[in-house]
């Protein structure tokens, strides 16, 4: 990870400074986890969680919520595989970017509710392996989110940051769904 | 300082993307995203505090306190710094070394042999029993004839309580009403129970967890003294913040089967294998806190 001092004139870029750029964002990313997973174990969890019109119980309407965030999640990662040219025969239509920016904000967006439901009504447990792994995944997730957004309008970084931050994001928010709707799904039956 | 001649705060779209101002000066969308998500956190909080369900919160509060004082909680200084985690699994693998779990080990067979036996030709054969053999104050019970589960069923003075668990992920706690000949009792998830008794048994199925349970449940008659008797027991504590509610179905040989139940008012509520009730103190050790049971009897007609 050193920058090379006699690299040919094309690279100007000196990658140990564009690593740097990389710790404030990183800092943040994981004081929002932190304080996240801090909070969920101090707070005193109600158990009681608000539920949404149209669905059975608040767990259902978590379980759909986080479902619908996750896809909009894998559009994308599809869209980002696009624009890096990384799907064969694909090339990038004009409106990829939009649809890139416009399905993580969705699915930010629509993950935020749940998490604030599950952190205010839940808390940070650590009963059984799945609520452990939920609880530190969702915690990360948001600490790595936020890195992403920080990161994202920063010139001169290594090329490799941005999908490494955005695969990290995508990974930790298909663990949450798996340890929390899918696991719900299973256990109480696939309906509203 | 020229007042700008653009907008304060304004969003346009230019080809296909949105760009936002402030005070003249583009915004870092990103950091949009973000900032925009924060507000929807902390307003989806502050609707969580203040919103219509606060009510229930705070009655979820308050019985989770009562709950802890009755229960003669007594906290453990290591469980709480090490966490559920390790200490969580304690509690959980002791039962295995007493005969009356030992069903319990074959709940991952339950969604598959279960449904099987189901059929309710049982209770079909004694529906038409007459109405005067029935008891108004009676316990009932009985393993399932599958799924390595226990049910218990109290009933006193036309109200019952009903219970069923096999000692792993599957509980079910179930109330309704004992008249003509018949109870039927509903619970959480979709939790039923459906039974013809008389003098004697009480024989039906149970639904828990999306899978139908068949028992015959013999009357309880009262244990010797000194221990305690066959029955309903049930015990609630906060562990680490959270309400959990354990059930034990205490059987007549002395056998039991129970599970616990965490986040107990709510409707998520994760269940897992409950520790050995002992039956000479009543009490049961769970990540280092004591709970203490109570029998739910329709005999006596404690716990109604």
């Amino acid at each position: 990870m050193t920058a090379q001092p006699d690299a040919s004139p094309p690279a100007p870029v000196d990658v140990s400074l564009g690593i740097g750029k990389l710790v404030v964002p990183s800092l943040i990313g994981g004081l929002v986890a932190l304080t996240l997973g801090i909070y969920g174990r101090l707070h005193h969890p109600t158990g009681v969680v608000e539920n949404l019109a149209g669905f059975t119980s608040a767990g259902y309407a978590k379980s759909w919520l986080a479902t619908i965030a996750t896809v909009f999640a894998i559009v994308q990662v599809s869209s980002a595989l696009v624009m890096y040219g990384k799907i064969p025969r694909v090339t990038a239509p004009s409106w990829i970017g939009s649809l890139h920016k416009w399905s993580g904000r969705i699915a930010f967006l629509l993950a935020v509710p749940v998490a604030v439901d599950c952190l205010y009504g839940l808390g940070f447990q650590t009963y059984s392996t799945r609520v452990l792994l939920h609880s530190v995944f969702g915690c990360l997730f948001f600490g790595a989110f936020s890195v992403k957004m920080l990161i994202l309008p920063k010139r001169g970084l290594p090329g490799w940051t941005l999908p490494v931050a955005g695969a990290a994001v995508f990974t930790l928010l298909v663990a949450i769904w798996f340890t929390s709707a899918f696991w719900f799904f299973s256990t109480f039956g696939l309906h509203r | 300082m020229p007042l700008p001649d653009r907008p304060i705060f304004g969003c346009e779209w230019n080809r296909n993307r949105l760009d936002c101002v402030l005070l003249g000066m583009k915004l870092n969308m990103p950091l949009v995203t973000l900032l925009a998500g924060l507000a929807l956190g902390v307003g989806v909080l502050i609707v969580s505090m203040l919103g219509p369900s606060s009510a229930a919160s705070a009655s979820g509060y308050g019985a989770t306190s009562t709950a802890s004082a009755t229960g003669a909680v007594k906290p453990a200084p290591a469980s709480s710094a090490s966490g559920g985690g390790a200490s969580a699994a304690a509690p959980a693998t002791t039962p295995a070394s007493t005969p009356a779990t030992t069903p319990a080990s074959t709940p991952a067979t339950t969604s598959t042999t279960a449904p099987a036996t189901a059929p309710g030709t049982v209770p079909a054969a004694t529906a038409s029993v007459p109405t005067a053999d029935i008891p108004p104050k009676a316990d009932y019970v009985a393993r399932t004839n599958s799924g390595g589960g226990a049910v218990a069923i109290s009933v006193h003075a036309g109200k019952a309580v009903a219970y069923m668990c096999n000692g792993h992920a599957v509980a079910a706690w179930l109330k309704g009403t004992a008249k003509a000949g018949k109870l039927e009792l509903t619970g959480k998830n979709g939790a039923r129970l459906d039974v013809s008794y008389r003098t004697g048994k009480a024989t039906g199925s149970i639904m828990a967890d999306g899978t139908k349970y068949s028992f015959s449940a013999p009357l309880v008659h009262r244990g010797s003294s000194g221990h305690r008797p066959p029955g309903l027991y049930e015990a609630t504590a906060t562990v680490h913040g959270v309400k959990i509610k354990a059930g034990w179905v205490v059987l007549p040989g002395g056998g039991q089967v129970g599970s616990v139940e965490y986040f107990a008012d709510s409707d998520v509520a994760p269940t897992a294998q409950a520790p050995v009730l002992n039956l000479t103190t009543g009490t049961a050790q769970y990540d280092g806190v004591t709970l203490v049971a109570s029998l739910i009897s329709g005999l006596t007609g404690s716990g109604f």
